[in-house]
């Protein structure tokens, strides 16, 4: 069967992954030790910062698609909510468990529970987590829509909320380094690998949400035969 | 003439991945018992619930006396008429006894009769003290029907009657006392919609509507509507309110203790096992200690939720206008005890604003919790939806409350 865009974007994105990380770890220059307590952890910022944006995608994915079934009815939205909800349950939990392995070495703590963004970071992966799989433990139908589009919705605030949160309140969680002037923001060489990861994680993420979009189609196709069975044999 | 009682209009109801009612109009009139017929699958329950305002609607829309009460925008009001309901499920626990079951149906009525004479006719006298659960399935369908009657014979204006099978599971006689029943309800000026099998039940109807295909009005008996008469002597009486119910229960099935008692009592335990700590902690991390059972005990949220989806309790009072139950103080007092007990063994005093803070910091998460649950309640199962997951939602505020705090 020949590939589809999806399936393209995702090998793309795992082979920008895998070369990211390699530069990440063979090629980017070092960070000092008068900045960071351990320069050779500072190395995960590569997969943690785009898996980050990968999971903002995602999560943005899931609150179109939740409201686009919640106001429009739309099938198309319904299979957008439920990629969005995957592909966010992923690239959070990498998000997570890549700043837990980092802050654990740099701050001497995996977590702070005072830290706005990681906590409403941690939310939304918990949101993605839940909709994964209460979705998956109820029969499909409008009532499961219903409820968990309507959760998607409400998630969704905690979005913005996060992502202005280092802009106002940066406790622990370091600020941005990209988009802020000279001040803050990082070497030539760095910001390449990051780029290339940016770039590889929104292919696979992309990749991500085409396939499940796809595969959630071909399930609602054999329930829709399965009813056209069942009425034969009746 | 007066409105029509109950006025669907072209509604569109969807279940599951199915359009159960498609452009469906019905109504009825005062005085009117109209049979609902179709085959199984075909959508009586379907309408009558949402005529009960318990399912939503796509488009079209519903009225009781002409007032609007579910629109296909999710919106839904209060009835302004007296709803009677019988659903398939009997709508009470089984903690609850029969005269209990039947006075909260009544109240939703604003009014109180004496049940003795409706028990008899339904031979319950004897079992008017027992509880549901101790009853046989007849026994308890008798009780369902007749919270679906009281509130129609206890009412002081015309009432709309929604019962869905009500012959199911009745012998002979309580069959006939149920058709004399309803018939005394119809000739009073109330309107019945039933949903029904039974020859003998659709006897009795003065009209039939069939759902099936082009749903039609079948057959009608044109009668002027009957003037509005009591039937009962009546004593007005208030609402039963959710707390009310929900604090009874919680009592008697020491739900409290199981549910949140249980888990403020584990994390008490756990702090006392530590030992003496307190030198080495900050002013902070003793207060999280000290408030940490009382935040367990909220967590642990609302035993009413689980308890009230047996029989689809909470849908039958939601559906008759009485609100769902909850356990209303008892988290503030469960919450207090144990952050006195916490503070007592951590710090080695128990000063009241502690004390208080622990109260409030239990029924403020108990309740958040209690509506984290209800959200699930349209779930086809909504047992298997850990809705747990969600808890660490309060440890952020709980944290920074902590910090503040401190």
């Amino acid at each position: 069967m020949k590939p589809r865009l999806g399936e393209w974007l995702l090998l793309t994105g795992f082979l920008g992954i895998t070369s990211t990380l390699l530069l990440a770890f063979l090629w980017a220059p070092s960070v000092s030790l008068d900045a960071f307590e351990s320069p050779a952890a500072q190395r995960l910022f590569y997969w943690h910062v785009p898996s980050a944006w990968a999971a903002f995608i995602a999560f943005g994915a899931l609150f179109l698609g939740s409201a686009g079934w919640m106001f429009k009815r739309s099938e198309r939205m319904w299979r957008l909510h439920v990629a969005g909800s995957e592909a966010g349950l992923a690239t959070g939990l990498m998000t997570v468990w890549s700043g837990c392995v980092w802050g654990a070495a740099e701050w001497g703590t995996p977590w702070d529970w005072s830290d706005v963004r990681l906590n409403t970071f941690g939310l939304l992966t918990l949101l993605a987590v839940y909709l994964v799989l209460g979705r998956n433990s109820q029969p499909d139908g409008i009532e499961t829509r219903d409820t968990f589009a309507g959760f998607g919705l409400y998630g969704f605030v905690l979005v913005p909320f996060t992502y202005i949160a280092t802009r106002i309140w940066a406790i622990r969680h370091p600020g941005p380094v990209v988009g802020t002037g000279d001040e803050g923001s990082i070497n030539g060489d760095m910001g390449l690998v990051l780029f290339l990861g940016a770039l590889s994680f929104t292919a696979l993420i992309m990749g991500h949400i085409l396939t499940s979009m796809r595969i959630t189609k071909c399930e609602q196709r054999i329930f829709q035969v399965q009813q056209v069975l069942d009425k034969e044999v009746l | 003439m007066a409105n029509p009682l109950l006025d669907v209009d072209s509604i569109t109801v969807r279940r599951g991945m199915s359009t159960v009612l498609d452009n469906l109009s019905i109504h009825v009139e005062r005085g009117e018992t109209v049979a609902l017929l179709g085959r199984n699958g075909s959508g009586k329950s379907t309408l009558l619930e949402a005529c009960a305002r318990l399912l939503p609607i796509e488009s079209g829309s519903i009225h009781h006396d002409k007032v609007s009460v579910v629109r296909p925008d999710g919106a839904r009001s209060v009835s302004p008429v007296v709803v009677g309901v019988t659903l398939q499920k009997n709508g009470a626990m089984g903690s609850e006894t029969v005269q209990e079951h039947l006075e909260s149906a009544m109240s939703a009525a604003g009014a109180t009769t004496d049940l003795l004479p409706f028990l008899e006719g339904f031979n319950l006298s004897h079992r008017r003290s027992d509880a549901m659960a101790q009853l046989s399935q007849g026994q308890a369908r008798k009780v369902a029907v007749l919270a679906g009657l009281l509130p129609a014979f206890v009412a002081s204006t015309p009432a709309l009657v929604l019962l869905d099978e009500p012959s199911t599971g009745l012998d002979t006689n309580a069959r006939a006392q149920l058709i004399e029943w309803m018939e005394q309800l119809r000739s009073s000026g109330h309107g019945l919609l039933v949903s029904t099998h039974d020859q003998e039940v659709l006897d009795a109807c003065t009209d039939a509507f069939e759902i099936q295909g082009d749903s039609k009005r079948l057959e009608t008996d044109s009668t002027t509507p009957p003037n509005h008469t009591k039937m009962v002597s009546t004593t007005p009486c208030k609402k039963e309110q959710g707390g009310t119910f929900g604090v009874r229960h919680q009592l008697r099935t020491q739900a409290w203790l199981t549910h949140n008692g249980v888990a403020g009592l584990l994390t008490l335990g756990l702090l006392v096992v530590l030992g003496d700590v307190n030198a080495a902690l900050s002013s902070t991390q003793s207060l999280g200690l000290v408030l940490a059972p009382a935040m367990a005990i909220g967590l642990s949220g609302e035993a009413m939720v689980n308890l009230g989806r047996e029989e689809r309790t909470h849908d039958w009072r939601r559906a008759v206008g009485l609100s769902t139950p909850h356990s209303s103080m008892l988290p503030l007092l469960l919450g207090s005890i144990f952050t006195a007990m916490a503070s007592q063994a951590i710090v080695g005093e128990a000063p009241i604003n502690h004390v208080m803070l622990g109260g409030l910091l239990s029924i403020g998460v108990a309740h958040s919790m209690r509506y984290l649950q209800h959200s699930v309640d349209r779930l086809a199962r909504p047992n298997a939806v850990f809705v747990g997951l969600l808890t660490p939602v309060m440890l952020l505020p709980y944290a920074l409350l902590i910090d503040w705090l401190g």
